[in-house]
């Protein structure tokens, strides 16, 4: 086709620097400031080599961090994917009101998070939550459970109020996917005599996992940057249960005021994502191919 | 389609746990906003309110520049909006459309830029906004807002581009239209259902950003909602009145703006698929 190369690039070009100046240019300064002893915004700062990375490495904070935003990847991931998909089936289904509850499913992910926080803590919470009562009377517990208390239900709870966000916009996605899958395959396999798990194992399943592949990377790209839910309930505690790679970024940076430390978990924190990211497109690239 | 009666229970059983897992809250919080103070924290809730009161509301709107936040969240998430659809349709265009070099690493550069955590360019941004004497300013929200949400935007208009059939654009062409036209008349109109789905994406991402929002707005009259929100959290005593009136009046503008065009954002997501 005639067409110019020139402009193609004008096309793209204005996206590419508008990303370039907001992202990959303060990603650069991260860089740099994770070489420095820089404390707060604006104050100068020295040289300083590798040693914020010496010091990170060596900081037992650093690995617990690392280790509960693993965690915390890998339930949401869990979670937000079971939910989904079981969203996305009984939405791929005919029956009265569909129409509506695939517009209206996606009201958790709509609302600001500040809202989600403040829905949950009420309903959690001890006094005049719905939740204890309900447990309570379905003879679940015998008093209330203080969920933020302890680490492990503090945790368990983010992970629930997180996915409660973020599981209709997956199913959605899923649905896009399953809505692609013709009815014909369907309907022969129907004739076949084929039951409805094995019509699921055999048709749904194998055409749906390149879309799950691809959502399950941007599920985990997206939890793993989560921080407002978890700083706004919980600021990473009780004990720093809940005190993943983000937050402990925020709070070097923000309260601890130790800039350039902060800046050099972000790098390190930055190039686990980018080898994830890199290994699963590519692992999702050769199951294309097979 | 012919569901066995298994089925067809299986299938009632999973819309009522969905409806309640996703509605229920949204009741407790509306209904809940109405309720007296002593209503709110019985010992054992109510399920549909037995008393009714507008106090909340009025103390939320004394106490606060509630509709101060509100339209400087709309402004952001709008001028976000549009901003990013201008600069994600051309460049979706061009690297879907348009053959030209390097197409495939800058592609795949700007699905990169998605990987990385907000949180690390927070720092620097700052920075960078105080030089430019962007800090405290609406537009430091609106470029930030537009950076998160614009390489996604460009991956989910991917499919849409990808479904507008060779032949229409080659005719055209064959008549001498030039590629801009091409794009304006022909493109644009086709791939409505994709932009309508990017661009919700994009106001929702602003609409409920916080943590740029409360580091880089300064004064209480920039606030946006999810800040000016949780300002409310901190100054009382946990008044669960007013949060949840708070958080009712949060929630009313998008489920409004969703009420109108919510569809087309559904409808624009199962047709261009994901891929």
């Amino acid at each position: 086709m005639p067409q110019s190369k020139a402009l193609a690039f004008a096309l793209v070009a204005p996206a590419l620097l508008f990303l370039a100046a907001t992202l990959g240019w303060p990603l650069v300064q991260a860089v740099q400031l994770s070489l420095q002893d820089v404390r707060v915004i604006g104050a100068p700062g020295n040289f300083v080599g590798l040693d914020n990375y010496e010091r990170v490495l060596a900081n037992p904070a650093f690995w617990s961090a690392a280790r509960l935003s693993l965690v915390w990847v890998v339930a949401n991931a869990v979670l937000q994917t079971a939910l989904a998909l079981a969203v996305a089936l009984v939405l791929n289904e005919k029956f009265p009101g569909v129409r509506i509850a695939r517009t209206w499913v996606i009201l958790t992910w709509i609302v600001p998070t500040v809202v989600v926080v403040v829905i949950w803590r009420w309903l959690f919470s001890t006094s005049g939550g719905m939740i204890n009562p309900l447990l309570i009377q379905a003879g679940i517990v015998e008093r209330p459970v203080g969920f933020f208390a302890t680490p492990w239900t503090a945790l368990a709870t983010l992970v629930f109020i997180n996915s409660w966000r973020w599981f209709p916009f997956i199913a959605l996605m899923m649905l896009a996917g399953l809505t692609r899958i013709p009815d014909e395959l369907y309907e022969a396999a129907r004739i076949d005599g084929a039951s409805p798990w094995q019509r699921f194992r055999r048709i749904t399943w194998p055409l749906l996992a390149p879309t799950l592949g691809v959502l399950a990377v941007i599920g985990t790209l997206l939890s793993f940057n989560v921080f407002d839910i978890i700083w706004l309930l919980t600021s990473g505690g009780p004990a720093g249960g809940s005190r993943t790679l983000p937050v402990l970024i925020y709070e070097t940076a923000f309260k601890g005021y130790r800039l350039s430390e902060a800046a050099t978990i972000s790098v390190l924190a930055t190039l686990m994502l980018m080898a994830f990211a890199i290994v699963a497109t590519r692992a999702l690239d050769r199951s294309d191919d097979r | 389609m012919n569901r066995s009666l298994g089925l067809n229970a299986a299938l009632v059983a999973c819309i009522a746990f969905f409806v309640t897992l996703v509605g229920l809250p949204f009741w407790w919080v509306v209904s809940g906003s109405i309720k007296i103070p002593q209503e709110i924290i019985a010992r054992t809730p109510t399920m549909f309110p037995q008393s009714f009161t507008l106090q909340h509301y009025q103390k939320l709107f004394d106490a606060s520049a509630y509709p101060v936040y509100l339209v400087n969240s709309l402004i952001v998430a709008a001028s976000s909006t549009v901003l990013t659809l201008l600069l994600a349709i051309p460049a979706a265009y061009a690297f879907f459309r348009l053959v030209f070099p390097a197409r495939g690493v800058l592609y795949r550069t700007i699905l990169l830029a998605y990987a990385f955590p907000s949180i690390v360019v927070l720092i620097p941004l700052f920075g960078l906004f105080a030089k430019v004497g962007l800090v405290d300013r609406l537009p430091a929200l609106i470029i930030v807002n537009v950076a998160f949400a614009l390489p996604f935007s460009i991956w989910m208009l991917r499919s849409f581009l990808a479904g507008v059939p060779k032949e229409i654009e080659e005719a055209a062409v064959m008549d001498g239209a030039p590629t801009l036209t091409i794009l304006r008349r022909i493109m644009i109109p086709l791939i409505a259902p994709g932009i309508a789905s990017v661009g919700i994406y994009a106001f929702v991402t602003a609409w409920t950003e916080y943590v740029f929002a409360s580091v880089l707005i300064l004064s209480d009259a920039k606030r946006t909602l999810p800040v000016g929100f949780s300002g409310i959290i901190g100054q009382y005593q946990i008044d669960w009145g007013l949060l949840l009136a708070g958080a009712t009046v949060a929630i009313v503008p998008v489920v409004a703006i969703f009420a109108l065009i919510g569809r087309g954002f559904v409808s624009g997501l199962t047709e261009g698929a994901v891929k």
